[in-house]
């Protein structure tokens, strides 16, 4: 393999951690209070509103029904606000975030059901408000398994930014594409695949050490 | 210290309402321990849930140490439950959480210190005798552990009222008088009032100063444990009663019962300690008196509220005259005689 080939991989195989990550915290940074909110808005939970449970949800399902390689082009007005353009890193992230947080706030609500009611009414009957209810009982409780959607989350990702690849989001998506789709070179094909097998079995890996480490039920 | 004024608590299912609780009245002086008894299903829960509004009742009122809690707003009501202990009976620890950690979750909602939750904390594991415990986690500890560290989490915000869930329902025998043991201790040195609610006679027995007994949503019959004990006026309380006190005619006594006096039987009596019965050593007077002697085959005597009751049966050696006067000696005492055979 050339020098040049080496460094066009590492290059995509940044490019691809980087997109994953990132749109993986955004998600999450958007995800994560919407799956709160889900949760706390059930019926019969602390702050239970039909209305607004149903809203959430519904905007929820639309974003998840929206096959991801068609949400970046549609995107693609709103992203090129955003960051000043609709190709590259950082515009790909825009898209990956939008469509990861949907995912990750159904994943969050049912990590928080499994959290034992009995918690919530103790903490209930101990005065706690429902914003402590929140950060002192569900989420803690629950961080073992939120730890797993994680996981789950970044993996996906994974495969989502190399979707994104096709469409000129860079990583090693689009390297695949074009060096394996269009050029048909098998070596770098493989290549490609192998480190985006790589990365998932570490994502995975990383996750169930951290989710095992926190988990004293 | 607790009142519950005409309490009825409606549960809406899609076209049908179910009366939970209907016209529930009591009242749980200061410093005193208040249980109340019932058959799972008779709303035994919903009712001390409604104490601090975890279930809002759907008439009547609540009120807690002079302030009526229906008419707070969500935040006065959370901080006035900080001043209502609760356990409950799986525990309800946060598994995340350490011992130290679970005990410290009340201070952490008031904001209190570091400092001053280290010493509170550590004050509260020696009081229900968990020092040494502080680092392990929820899921290393046996139930009666748990259970210390719930009533040190909730008596840690300082409560005038601990209200009990069926607080020892998961516990063996031996760890639930220890837990009740822990909560009478509670209740005489901080002056907590205590209402407790269970299935088991025993718990009532055991601790509390009055009981009601509780069926379909109703209070069907209340009083202090002694007059409850001594004169139960329901079938319920007489049926919790027996199930505290019962007591089997052995099967060889039972195969060798004939119902008439035969030459060479002895009578089998049954005994019953009540409330009303004169609190005297019968036995040993009517041995005296009648030149009786009593063998007991078995028996069940308890003291609870400060009266004496229970079941004995014992089999008499005498004469039939003797044994017909000391039947009557029994009953002048107000203690009930039943002859249940000869043997």
């Amino acid at each position: 393999m050339s020098d040049s080939m080496i460094l066009l991989l590492a290059k995509g195989a940044w490019e691809t951690i980087v997109m994953t990550f990132v749109s993986g915290f955004f998600g999450f940074l958007i995800g994560l209070p919407t799956g709160v909110l889900l949760f706390m808005t059930r019926k019969g939970q602390v702050l239970e509103h039909k209305t607004f449970n149903h809203t959430i949800s519904i905007i929820v399902n639309i974003f998840r029904s929206i096959p991801f390689i068609i949400l970046i082009v549609w995107m693609i007005p709103f992203t090129r606000a955003l960051v000043g353009t609709s190709i590259g890193v950082e515009a790909a992230i825009v898209p990956l975030s939008i469509g990861a947080a949907p995912f990750i706030a159904r994943l969050i609500e049912n990590s928080l059901i499994e959290v034992p009611g009995g918690l919530i009414e103790a903490a209930r009957a101990m005065g706690a408000t429902p914003f402590q209810i929140v950060y002192k009982v569900l989420l803690p409780e629950a961080l073992p398994s939120i730890i797993n959607s994680a996981s789950v989350t970044l993996i996906t990702l994974v495969g989502y930014s190399a979707m994104g690849g096709a469409v000129g989001a860079g990583g090693l998506g689009q390297i695949g594409y074009q060096y394996g789709y269009v050029g048909y070179d098998v070596f770098v094909m493989n290549t490609v695949l192998i480190l985006l097998i790589a990365l998932v079995f570490i994502i995975q890996f990383l996750g169930d050490f951290i989710a095992k480490r926190v988990d004293h039920r | 210290m607790i009142e519950l004024r005409n309490i009825t608590k409606k549960f809406f299912q899609k076209t049908r309402a179910i009366t939970a609780l209907s016209e529930v009245s009591l009242t749980v002086p200061e410093g005193k321990i208040f249980g109340v008894i019932g058959s799972s299903g008779a709303g035994k829960s919903t009712l001390i849930r409604c104490v601090n509004l975890l279930e809002k009742p759907t008439s009547g009122e609540v009120i807690v140490d002079g302030q009526n809690l229906m008419d707070l707003s969500p935040k006065e009501l959370a901080k006035a439950r900080r001043h209502i202990g609760m356990i409950f009976q799986h525990f309800n620890l946060l598994s995340s959480r350490t011992v130290f950690e679970n005990v410290a979750f009340s201070l952490e909602l008031d904001y209190t210190p570091k400092a001053e939750i280290e010493k509170r904390v550590t004050e509260l594991l020696a009081l229900v005798g968990l020092e040494g415990k502080q680092h392990d986690y929820p899921v290393s500890l046996s139930g009666g552990q748990k259970q210390r560290v719930a009533i040190a989490r909730t008596l840690a915000s300082n409560p005038k009222v601990l209200l009990c869930d069926e607080a020892t329902s998961a516990l063996d025998p031996a760890t639930t008088k220890s837990i009740l043991a822990l909560l009478k201790d509670i209740n005489k040195r901080l002056n907590i009032t205590i209402l407790l609610i269970t299935h088991e006679m025993e718990v009532v027995k055991d601790i509390c100063d009055e009981v009601a007994v509780i069926s379909e949503g109703q209070l069907i019959e209340q009083g202090a444990v002694s007059e409850i004990f001594s004169h139960p006026k329901t079938a319920l309380a007489k049926a919790f009663i027996a199930s505290a006190l019962s007591l089997d005619i052995p099967s060889d006594y039972q195969e060798r019962l004939v119902a008439e006096p035969m030459a060479g039987k002895r009578p089998l009596l049954k005994l019953e300690f009540t409330g009303q019965s004169v609190d005297d050593p019968v036995l040993s007077e009517v041995a005296r008196h009648f030149q009786i002697d009593s063998n007991v085959i078995s028996a069940r005597m308890d003291y609870a509220g400060g009266v004496k009751f229970g079941v004995m049966l014992i089999e008499v050696f005498g004469t039939q005259e003797n044994s017909l006067q000391a039947i009557e000696f029994y009953k002048s005492k107000n203690i009930k005689v039943e002859v249940i055979g000869y043997v």
